[in-house]
């Protein structure tokens, strides 16, 4: 480490190490990946919600393709996204299907020389409906009894279990007496919350590319943030052993929970090839990726949650209906993370809970940029503004006594991952963005008049970094490093760990040089493969400084052990490794090794030639590591926004956002995930949806992103107005005392959002979107109710 | 559903690239009805992903020079049809004869889109939303066509038939729009609400009127995304002609303006917001479009 405790990377801003490469488009992403004897795939995707299907691919032989039937692939059920373990895995998805459970799901596919052919051969499968079903689009309409089950038995690790009602799964839990406790509360709010059904819209669309093997495995390119769950779902679904299926690093141009899970274009692909003999593409259109297999989880939430007149939270009653679509993504775990996002936001002191995760007809849902935090924080940021102005407190105030916070049990990532908060800057974010901001000087919600109204709202909320934790849980996460030091003293860095392209790479870089003392142009990031790699679960949960970042640092640490055993060796007259220090030279461009009070020197280079030449052996080190705390990562909003109140239209004026992630190790990209966090909670608060046709149940806008609008820089504050804050904290379990940013950033916007809309207009709103078409509504019904004229517009002229 | 492939256009077509006027006409009456003319192609390639079109012939009309400018002349300004929205936006005379028209075309899509797009292809496209139709269609603006049995011209605001359909017969093509001056004392605004920055309007207007004394004269007001084609409201029109433009009356003529529309509830809004956004707008354009003639002070 560095002199002093002063970081020489750490918390410096350099270049992008990959930035070269993506300027001038040499970055190798999936989609460019060609393979000679490549055929093109496509997938034939079910025109029914709810269908039993034949399909009669003659025609589609007849041209020449390979076509890839329901009945050409394993008959193996699985569930795409593998976290929790076995015995909590839910099971019901298949690689191709005669039983269309939603709009787009995959039924058959064809492989041909080229795209064109490819389209041509798809087209020409004719699918017969053999018996076609009511679309059940609304959760509480399919658990009524008598509608039509979606599943009538599904998986649950290796045991069938039958599917009632259409209820996918369920989760209960309390903690202390609720009901005494809201008897005795002195306000009590109550509030049923709608959220949106949001599309990733993750610049890169799916893409795979499968080789099959001589030895009979495959080797695959594909878009996922986890090649050793891509590796370990095709070795279950196609009986391949793990050791030959290779899941190959590519670029991946963004993730966002897209490809959290494996996507099933994947599984298709290795299918096609292997029924081809051949490599197979398979890359999704833009409208295939919307309706392919991935939206955020839909919420029903109602919350019933009471405080005492001295400013305390006294209970709570949470419940939680989550529209999954057509098949799990994991929501099992969900249903428990909820409650944690729930019960981690606040000292609730008495909970009850009830999570109950309902199968409809649509796109599947699974994790999008904080796995329901944004929603469950958006309910519960909105109930506790609420119980401030019922108590007439401070909402910043009446948050900072409620929070959960330092020496606290968190336990964010549900139930069975739990761990003590020893870093906070909540207080540090709130008392400073309050400042910033404004807040005293705030309007009032309702005191406005004129066309214009301006109005300032808060939100906090958090990201837990990772789900490890002191017990096994029932929640996988472990990450590992392999690192190496080169005959020249530079170092190769391999790990399994995806960098969706915010960088977290250039991060763990960072902490290897910073840890042994070289320049960060000596750390080569190796591109790898599952097959070169140990395990890590997955970059998601912002996990991927923290949790991957902690494996690289113990990786450098374990190096740097050995490098200093034989620097003992070279400089022999220091009486052990101990008595040895390490500093950066950085004219010498290397890490000087020396003795205190002694001219005695060498360096790493030095150390890696003389090993070399003196046959010594190959430095190196492996390592496994889980995490034994998921720390929150808080972030606090404050957004002023402007109404106006003849077309509904919200302008963000101004933001200022505070993100306590630790020491901060790569300042600007850490900045740039909190704007874009921003960005991305704006358009989920008042934009973005993907309503259905009630009678296809298919999407109204098939996928189009002409009308799947998110906002553009045109509709975001200038640079100048928006502020961000780091919060001056040190987390002792993280790498550096670094936590993670990257659902943290957005988990708390929408909250923040909606605040500021009832601050301005003096309405709140529990449906999201909260589009111009909404407000007006709710001006006008108001205007109505209260007798009372439009306000009197002023000119402009 | 299975049909599109929008990365590639799963259609086979042929190409031409006519140099002349004359050539492409030829071969539009060759063709007939199976054939498509692709200009910036930021409408027409969209719908022949999305398999709505699907032309047997395809004739790009952006080698030929004579479709290609912007011509100041003393009645009006001609435009080619195959001129591209950018070059309209950095153009001297449109930014100051046609501040509407300017606003309308700065508003659209984005930078690289409207290097592409060309004014001609936003028209001929037809859509209830097209964002140059209003503020043309405010200043009187003529169309012409061309055939290779002549040629014709009609206003604007007769081009537009229903959506997506115009005026044009086959084997036409539009090759010119021509915008006359604007009396002394025109004030013309453009307003557009979308769902972002870049998007088709839910609802646009453009507006325009003269001012002479205390009283606006010539008042024109159009919108788009309203009804099945660009439309005038002529009572709200009529209701302020040749009156004192007051507060209280430019909020009758938005309310006026808001009941001649026919608007519908669709992905991009709903018919209910749309009447009540228009009521807005048109007052918040003719406000503006009042403040632009007393800044250029046009009036005695
Ligand atoms: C991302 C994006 C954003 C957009 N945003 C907007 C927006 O904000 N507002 C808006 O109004 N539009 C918008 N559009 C639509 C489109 O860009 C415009 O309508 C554009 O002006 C079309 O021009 P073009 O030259 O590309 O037309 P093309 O696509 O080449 O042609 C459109 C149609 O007109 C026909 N045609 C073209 N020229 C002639 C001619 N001279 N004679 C006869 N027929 C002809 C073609 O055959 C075709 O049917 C957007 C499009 C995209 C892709």
């Amino acid at each position: 480490m560095s002199a002093g405790g002063r970081f020489r990377f750490v918390g410096v801003r350099v270049g992008r190490k990959d930035g070269v490469l993506k300027a001038t488009g040499r970055a190798t992403y999936a989609y460019d990946v060609w393979l000679p004897g490549m055929l093109y795939g496509r997938i034939l995707k079910s025109p029914y919600a709810h269908a039993e299907v034949r399909v009669d691919a003659t025609e589609a032989e007849r041209l020449g393709a390979v076509v890839l039937t329901p009945r050409d692939v394993p008959d193996v059920l699985f569930n795409p996204r593998l976290v929790s373990v076995e015995e909590d895995t839910f099971k019901d998805w298949r690689v191709l299907t005669e039983h269309p459970r939603y709009v787009g799901e995959p039924v058959a596919a064809v492989a041909a020389a080229s795209e064109e052919a490819a389209q041509r051969a798809l087209e020409a499968i004719k699918l017969e409906p053999v018996r076609v079903y009511k679309p059940l689009l609304d959760p509480f309409e399919a658990t009524r009894p008598g509608s039509p089950a979606i599943h009538e038995r599904i998986m649950r690790g290796g045991a069938w279990v039958n599917v009632e009602d259409n209820v996918a799964c369920t989760l209960e839990y309390s903690e202390g007496d609720v009901d005494r406790a809201l008897s005795e509360a002195d306000v009590v709010v109550e509030r049923r919350f709608h959220t949106n059904r949001r599309y990733h819209l993750q610049p890169e669309p799916k893409v795979a590319v499968s080789r099959p093997d001589p030895d009979g495995g495959v080797t695959v390119w594909t878009t996922t943030q986890t090649i050793h769950n891509t590796k370990i779902l095709i070795s279950q679904v196609f009986g391949i052993p793990q050791s030959k299926v290779r899941v190959k690093k590519v670029f991946l141009g963004g993730g966002f929970g897209s490809s959290i899970h494996t996507n099933l274009v994947t599984l298709v692909a290795v299918a096609l090839s292997r029924k081809a003999r051949r490599p197979v593409k398979i890359a999704l259109t833009r409208e295939e990726d919307m309706m392919h297999d991935h939206v955020s989880f839909e919420m029903y939430l109602r919350i019933r949650a009471g405080a005492r007149r001295n400013g305390r939270l006294s209970g709570a009653e949470f419940e939680n209906v989550m529209d999954v679509g057509a098949h799990q993504i994991q929501p099992y775990p969900l249903l428990g993370t909820a409650l944690g996002w729930f019960v981690s936001l606040y000292k609730w002191r008495a909970i009850r809970y009830f999570g109950r995760a309902v199968y409809t007809n649509k796109v599947p849902s699974c994790a999008l940029r904080g796995y329901g935090n944004p929603q469950v924080t958006w309910a519960v940021e909105t109930v506790v503004d609420e119980l401030a102005e019922e108590l007439g407190v401070d909402p910043v105030e009446f948050r900072l006594k409620n929070y959960v916070g330092k020496g606290d049990l968190f336990w964010g990532q549900g139930p069975t991952v739990k761990s003590i908060i020893r870093s906070d800057g909540v207080p540090e974010l709130m008392r400073r963005g309050a400042e910033l901001i404004g807040w005293r000087n705030r309007p009032r919600p309702g005191e406005q008049t004129g066309r214009y109204r301006r109005g300032i709202g808060v939100a906090r909320g958090f990201h837990t970094s990772g789900a490890g934790g002191p017990l096994s849980g029932s929640v996988i996460d472990y990450s590992g490093a392999f690192l190496k030091v080169n005959e020249d003293g530079s170092v190769d860095y391999v790990t399994a760990l995806q960098d969706h392209g915010g960088g977290t790479l250039d991060a763990h870089a960072k902490i290897i040089a910073e840890e042994l003392c070289i320049p960060l142009e000596k750390v080569n990031v190796v591109w790898s493969d599952s097959s070169t790699t140990v395990y890590d679960v997955c970059t998601h949960a912002s996990r991927g400084v923290y949790v991957g970042g902690e494996a690289a640092r113990r990786a450098a640490r374990e190096v740097k052990r050995k490098i200093l055993e034989y620097a003992v060796r070279i400089l022999n007259v220091a009486v052990g490794p101990e008595a040895l220090r390490v500093r950066y030279d950085e004219e010498l461009g290397d890490a000087v090794i020396y003795v205190e009070g002694s001219d005695a020197q060498t360096t790493l280079s030095e150390v890696a030639r003389t090993a070399w030449q003196r046959n010594w052996g190959s430095i190196s080190a492996s390592v496994s590591f889980r995490a034994t705390a998921a720390p929150p990562s808080f972030t606090a909003y404050f957004v002023e926004v402007e109404v106006d109140t003849e077309t509904g239209r919200v302008r963000p004026v101004r933001v200022v956002a505070g993100a306590d992630i630790g020491k901060v190790i790569n300042p600007e990209l850490a900045e740039g995930q909190v704007q874009g966090g921003f960005v991305m909670g704006w358009g989920w608060a008042v934009l973005e949806d993907t309503p259905y046709n009630p009678e296809t149940g298919a999407l109204e806008n098939m996928g189009f992103i002409t009308d799947y609008k998110a906002p553009t820089a045109g509709d975001i504050p200038p640079i100048e107005d928006f502020r961000v804050i780091f919060a001056d904290t040190y987390e002792p379990t993280g790498p550096f005392g670094a936590k993670g940013i990257g659902e943290a950033a957005s988990n708390p916007v929408a909250a923040a959002v909606a605040n500021a809309i009832y601050d301005a207009i003096g309405i709140r709103f529990y449906e999201l979107p909260i589009t111009p078409e909404r407000i007006l509504r709710a001006l006008r019904e108001r205007e109505r109710a209260s007798g009372e004229n439009p306000p009197r517009r002023r000119g402009v002229a | 559903m299975n049909r599109f492939n929008t990365h590639i256009i799963p259609v086979e077509f042929e190409y031409h690239e006519p140099r002349t006027i004359r050539e492409a006409l030829e071969l539009l009456a060759r063709w007939g009805e199976d054939a498509k003319i692709l200009a910036g192609g930021t409408d027409l390639l969209v719908q022949m992903k999305m398999r709505r079109v699907e032309p047997k012939c395809v004739i790009n009309i952006k080698r030929i020079p004579e479709l290609d400018y912007i011509r100041e002349g003393p009645a009006g300004v001609r435009i080619g049809a195959a001129t591209r929205l950018r070059r309209l936006e950095r153009s001297g005379a449109i930014k100051r004869l046609f501040p509407a028209l300017h606003r309308a075309i700065g508003w659209m899509a984005s930078v690289q889109v409207r290097n592409m797009a060309t004014i001609g292809g936003n028209l001929c496209n037809a859509s209830p939303a097209a964002d140059t139709a209003p503020p043309l269609m405010v200043y009187g603006a003529r169309v012409k066509l061309a055939s290779v049995s002549g040629e014709r011209t009609l206003p604007l605001e007769d081009f537009f038939t229903g959506p997506g359909q115009t005026a044009m017969r086959p084997g036409e093509m539009l090759t010119e729009i021509w915008i006359p001056r604007q009396p002394e004392g025109t004030g013309s605004a453009f307003i557009k609400v979308a769902r972002t920055a870049m998007d088709l309007a839910k609802v646009n207007v453009a507006v325009a009127l003269t001012l002479k004394g205390w009283s606006a004269f010539n008042v024109r007001i159009a919108l788009g995304s309203v009804a099945p084609t660009p439309m005038r409201a002529r009572e709200a029109e009529a209701a302020l002609e040749g009156r004192p433009p007051t507060e209280g009356l430019l909020r009758r003529v938005g309310d006026i303006a808001s009941e001649e529309i026919r608007p519908i509830t669709d992905v991009r809004s709903t018919a209910e917001y749309r009447r009540e956004v228009t009521k807005v707008i048109v007052a918040d354009a003719l406000r503006k479009a009042l403040g632009m003639v007393r800044v250029g002070g046009g009036v005695g």
